[in-house]
């Protein structure tokens, strides 16, 4: 059975800004992964793990699904 | 994007292999052509060439290291380094039975060794360029 895409997009170029202009590096370090990492996940190079979306979020203190967002398309 | 160190170790190893196996295949297949067919021979010219390998690598890791703070790996460098090798291992395995077959054929040891060492390389190599292509390009 055909299964639809997921089209997973995110949020974290926004709330960097919305959070005093938060470089990619300091996101990054509060994270625990490389500045070119979070790079990747924003340009959607790179989809991050369940818990580094997590950690995101926690960052940011909004729940997963402010952060990043699933659609389905056929 | 900046390149992290994990992608410069990357561009440092892929360096180090085509230099210092590369010069290893030029000269053992100049002996190989003039008629040297002694085992022992090759293995001192790999371990010279591994030597040489050995300081490319310590070099340009200082200098990568100088030039930019090592981060350690993260979740994203794992899985384009699993990814590089799940692809990139068959060469491996085809080297493997190349040699099988030149067992099997009866052809000569020296040329079964280097087979091996030769696909071993080109599966290092392959596996380097699909993680420079993983790191450009994403996932």
């Amino acid at each position: 059975m055909a299964q639809p895409k997921a089209v997973i997009r995110n949020r974290i170029r926004v709330k960097r800004f919305e959070h005093g202009e938060m470089t990619q590096q300091a996101l990054a370090d509060l994270v625990g992964v490389s500045r070119q990492t979070i790079n990747a996940i924003e340009s959607a190079k790179y989809f991050p793990s369940l818990e580094v979306a997590f950690r995101i979020s926690r960052v940011f203190g909004k729940p997963l699904d402010e952060v990043f967002e699933c659609e389905f398309t056929k | 994007m900046g390149t992290s160190f994990e992608e410069k170790s990357v561009w440092i190893q892929l360096a180090s292999m085509v230099l210092g196996l590369g010069t290893y295949f030029i000269i053992a297949g100049g002996m190989l052509s003039g008629g040297v067919r002694e085992v022992p021979a090759f293995a001192t010219l790999f371990l010279f060439a591994t030597a040489f390998m050995a300081v490319l690598l310590i070099a340009g890791h200082i200098v990568a290291a100088i030039a930019s703070r090592p981060e350690g790996r993260d979740e994203r460098d794992r899985l384009i380094s699993w990814r590089a090798e799940h692809n990139s291992s068959w060469v491996v395995a085809a080297g493997v039975c190349g040699a099988v077959t030149c067992m099997i054929l009866g052809i000569e040891n020296v040329w079964t060794a280097n087979l091996l060492l030769l696909s071993l390389a080109l599966s290092e190599v392959l596996g380097f360029v699909l993680q420079l292509i993983y790191y450009r390009r994403g996932l």
